[in-house]
């Protein structure tokens, strides 16, 4: 450590500097020169990652012409998305996400209440069993579901004629249903992941005293524990309807055969499936979903103003258990009927297609290992897995390091400029991955010659940090709520340093938050399909985009394989979480 | 250990002025207390003498070194003042065991391991936690988080030792202990301390002299009986207890011999002597003060000297130790406390009698 700074970052802003040369000498021999340009690279880096891609997408939209490419600027892309056919499109999107959104809730809230206020057993294995496919990349999923219920070859619609002699298939997953089924099954661990601790943290003695005032069992869930969840109820409604608008997988691989559009889709079919992609009008497109964004944010504010989510958290009291007697082997397996359908369904279909030499012929003489060899001969699949490994290692640190230093700032510290750190870190957040893998398109081919980002590898990687940094703002935001000042402040007293006091107090307990965030933001790079199929180029493809390749060939088996392997790599990871961060956590 | 000087220092937060003008000097080894209610600027006034938050105006000392003087733009860091503190949540950090936690000063000051080892023990020892040494710190009561957090602080030989509220979590029969115990392990080091509390009983018990805030400013300092006693101002006197305050008027003023004034005041449907602090001309408004546990109950109509007041009972609660008696008077309401084995009958007639030494009078 050669500059130890001997002021914190609040004083930055307290200090006028005054005139004379005290001031002066003071600001350039203390550590708070070093300390001015940490934050100017800081807000530096934040503005090239969000709001950069945000005036490109701009400067884009009134483009005549392709990035890079000598044109004039007017106004026809938006022009051109002002379609009746667009009105479909809009209407499409916003539908299918509320009709994912009603059913994902309700199932979520059922699953939460059974995991966290009833006496079902194995709660705690059924947590981590539902909790799963919110890690499983959806675009393994999508593509075993793509194999599950083909209207044609698809195992279900198989058995159902093999077993009632019909001629029609019982499901056809390319279809309005398909798209909402598929979502369905991301949304609902979500959603439970997101409402779980309310369920559980909720004072019981809130709803005992109803009862003692005369109320019945289901008065007072109406009356009090319904509207005590009723802010974490319209957040996680907001919040899932937003996603589902983002979302790309479930549209492109189960709406776009059928010729179901949602935006994400449009945007992504205006550049790569036209003979010469539309690129104002794709862009155009893309800055109308941010108002759409911004509006469903605003309203998302406006509900939860005032309403906050300390109402249903209170300690010292054990969560009061209601007893199921036999009725909690029926909770018992919905929590597995669950898991079956949105896990061991789709991965034991990875694991059938794999072995067979052709999707939809499954008899013995069939079997076969090829597809596992010619996917370990498969010298753009192991790229793309170096790739991916890469991404997710550097992306992970990198998000999270940038996460902890803007939470930090914005929460810690006095500083008149945290808020606008914040604001930037969080644009992203209503940005959809389509539509920030846009604005990095324009943005990186628009960066002078000796910037050559455009087509490498660290386009993909700065596009990432840009997705994840809001949620790892969040949690590390929450992290540092949970630390008092006054360990921070003791530490200094003692005789520590700013940075001592970082190291061996702030890092040294928020590290399990750290790696938590970590793993999800991994996670999330694993997945991350919308900004990649835009940004990736020969060389730096990732997993998902190499699967999207191959199933674009037809080739369901080597698929098959490669999405056993992330899944693989996915219960790895989540198994370690839960082993050893889980743990650590618990310990504080 | 050190003195400690805080010459016109002043915080604003924006337009609000936490603390205002404050003057104060700590000498070497004297235990000072500062005292008031919420909000009237006690904790910040604290940390600023830690140097966790700047003062916009004056000039901090600890013992000849300046360590802050708002004018000049000086500041002396927090971890270069050799302060030892203990915080209103002991601040106990809950990722390192007890001797980690006390050893922390040390390790932060490349202290040889030894050398280490010794000291902390020694702290530990001091109070009474050397068998704990190796516990994880999760793993202790309030009380025992207290007693690591005031080792934690004496570690290093601070030149001042700084405590924010430190008694104000742990329950009345362990707070009155440990403030007795540290009161004692001070005087024994002589160590210097600035002690923050809302609590009049604790600031009286464990100080060499308490300060009374307000609103951000100093109303008095002086030793507990002093400004128990003999308050400077209404505001002082409301805030010990819940003493009696009379109105009345000045008939007449003389010195007393001492450092006081002897006067003869007039109140309503009342007269009688009492003692001020400087001196009054007739006629001058002043508000008497009378405590309560000062006050005696008599026959009606029997009084001998000092002052009384006829009056009627209105209301008598047993407390235990004693017995609170409500007297209504016709100057007002009057709060005697009385033997418990005193036997009251509600509106039963009285006269309410106090000795002129328990009657403080300050200007209204
Ligand atoms: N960081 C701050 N920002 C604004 N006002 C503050 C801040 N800290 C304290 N204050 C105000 O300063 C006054 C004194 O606070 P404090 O010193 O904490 O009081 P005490 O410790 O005596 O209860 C209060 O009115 C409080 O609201
Ligand atoms: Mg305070």
């Amino acid at each position: 450590m050669t500059i130890i700074p001997n002021r914190s970052l609040d004083d930055i802003a307290e200090t006028t500097p005054a005139l004379g040369g005290n001031a002066i000498s003071r600001a350039f021999s203390g550590g708070s020169l070093g300390r001015w340009i940490g934050l100017l690279l800081l807000i530096l880096l934040l503005g090239f990652l969000t709001i950069y891609p945000l005036a490109m997408l701009l400067y884009g939209s009134l483009h005549s012409t392709p990035p890079g490419m000598a044109g004039e600027f007017n106004l026809n892309g938006y022009r051109s998305i002002m379609t009746t056919q667009n009105l479909i499109v809009l209407a499409n999107t916003v539908g299918i996400s509320l009709a994912k959104t009603i059913p994902s809730l309700t199932i979520a809230v059922f699953l939460a209440w059974i995991v966290a206020r009833t006496d079902t057993p194995f709660r705690g294995t059924l947590e981590v069993l539902i909790t799963l496919p919110f890690f499983i990349p959806p675009i393994l999923t999508a593509m075993a579901w793509g194999m599950l219920a083909n209207p044609q070859v698809g195992v279900i619609n198989m058995l159902w004629r093999g077993m009632t002699g019909a001629q029609e298939p019982l499901v056809n997953i390319y279809s309005y249903g398909g798209v909402i089924w598929h979502m369905c099954q991301y949304s609902i661990p979500f959603l439970f992941l997101f409402m779980v601790d309310a369920f559980r943290a909720m004072d019981p003695s809130l709803e005992e005293s109803s009862r003692m005032c005369g109320a019945s069992r289901l008065m007072t869930f109406r009356k009090i524990t319904l509207l005590l969840m009723l802010p974490v109820l319209t957040s996680s409604f907001m919040l899932s309807f937003i996603k589902g608008i983002e979302t790309f997988e479930s549209a492109l691989f189960f709406g776009l055969p059928a010729g179901i559009k949602v935006i994400t889709t449009d945007i992504y079919e205006s550049i790569n499936h036209r003979a010469t992609p539309d690129y104002q009008y794709a862009t155009s497109l893309s800055f109308a979903i941010l108002g759409l964004m911004l509006l469903l944010v605003v309203w998302q504010w406006a509900l939860l103003r005032g309403k906050s989510f300390q109402t249903v958290t209170g300690k010292g009291f054990r969560p009061n258990v209601m007893e199921l007697g036999p009725w909690r082997w029926v909770t018992f397996a919905v929590c597995v009927l669950f898991f079956l359908i949105s896990v061991v369904l789709p991965v034991g279909q990875l694991l059938l297609g794999s072995f067979f030499r052709f999707f939809g012929f499954y008899t013995y003489d069939m079997l076969t290992l090829e597809h596992y060899k010619a996917v370990f001969n498969n010298s753009e699949f192991w790229r793309a897995m170096g790739n991916t490994m890469l991404l997710g290692l550097l992306g992970a640190t990198a998000t999270m390091v940038l996460g902890a230093v803007v939470a930090y700032i914005s929460i810690r510290t006095r500083w008149r400029g945290r808020s606008l750190i914040d604001g930037m870190a969080w644009l992203p957040w209503m940005m959809p991955g389509m539509v920030l893998g846009v604005g990095f398109l324009w943005a990186f081919a628009m960066l002078p010659g000796p910037l050559p980002i455009y087509g490498t590898i660290w386009a993909l990687l700065l596009a990432y940090i840009a997705l994840g940094t809001p949620v790892a703002v969040r949690v590390m935001t929450g992290a540092y709520h949970q630390l008092s000042y006054d360990l921070e402040e003791c530490s200094r007293v003692h005789g520590a340093s700013w940075f001592q006091t970082m190291w061996r107090i702030m890092v040294a307990l928020a590290w399990p938050a750290f790696a938590v965030g970590w793993v999800l933001t991994f996670f999330g790079i694993m997945r991350e399909l919308s900004a990649s199929i835009l940004l990736y180029s020969v060389g730096s493809e990732t997993l998902a985009v190499v699967l999207m390749k191959l199933w674009a060939n037809g080739n369901a088996e080597q698929v098959s394989v490669i999405g056993l392997m992330m899944m693989l790599l996915v219960i790895v990871f989540r198994w370690v979480q839960l082993k050893f961060i889980k743990a650590r956590l618990s310990k504080l | 250990m050190a003195s400690v000087t805080l010459e016109n220092v002043s915080r604003m937060y924006g337009a609000v002025t936490a603390v205002d003008h404050v003057n104060l000097k700590i000498k070497s080894g004297e235990f000072v207390t500062l005292l008031g209610p919420s909000g009237c600027g006690k904790t910040t006034t604290l940390r600023m003498v830690a140097g966790l938050e700047k003062n916009t105006g004056g000039r901090i000392s600890i013992g000849d070194n300046v360590v802050s003087d708002a004018d000049k733009g000086y500041f002396v860091p927090s971890e270069r003042r050799r302060l030892g503190m203990v915080f209103q949540s002991y601040a106990i950090w809950p990722h390192m065991t007890v001797f980690d936690n006390v050893a922390y000063p040390l390790r932060i000051r490349r202290r040889p391991d030894q050398e280490i080892r010794d000291r902390v023990m020694n702290a530990l020892r001091l109070v009474e936690m050397e068998q704990y040494a190796d516990r994880p710190s999760p793993a202790l009561s309030g009380g025992q988080q207290q007693r690591v957090a005031i080792a934690r602080a004496l570690v290093f030989e601070p030149e001042v030792l700084l405590l924010d509220e430190p008694l104000s979590n742990l329950d009345a029969r362990l707070r009155t202990q440990m403030g007795d115990d540290f009161r004692a392990l001070q005087q024994r080091l002589k160590i210097t301390a600035l002690y923050v509390t809302h609590d009049q009983a604790e600031a009286m018990a464990l100080s060499d002299r308490v300060v009374v805030m307000h609103g951000g400013r100093i109303l008095q300092v002086g030793a507990p009986e002093e400004i128990y006693r003999r308050p400077e101002n209404r505001q002082v006197a409301a805030f010990f207890g819940t003493p009696n305050l009379l109105d009345a008027k000045v008939k007449e003023c003389r010195p007393n011999g001492g450092t006081h004034y002897k006067l003869e005041v007039e109140g309503q449907g009342w007269s009688g002597e009492c003692h001020a602090a400087t001196e009054m001309p007739k006629g001058t408004d002043v508000t008497v003060m009378l405590r309560p546990e000062n006050l005696h109950l008599r026959q009606s109509g029997e009084a001998n000297g000092g002052l009384s007041w006829a009056g009627e009972v209105s209301q008598a609660i047993f407390r235990g130790s004693h017995r609170s008696v409500m007297v209504k008077t016709e100057a007002q309401t009057l709060h005697v406390e009385a033997s418990s084995l005193e036997n009251v009958d509600i509106g039963r007639p009285v006269t309410v009698a106090a000795p002129a030494e328990a009657a403080w009078a300050v200007r209204a």
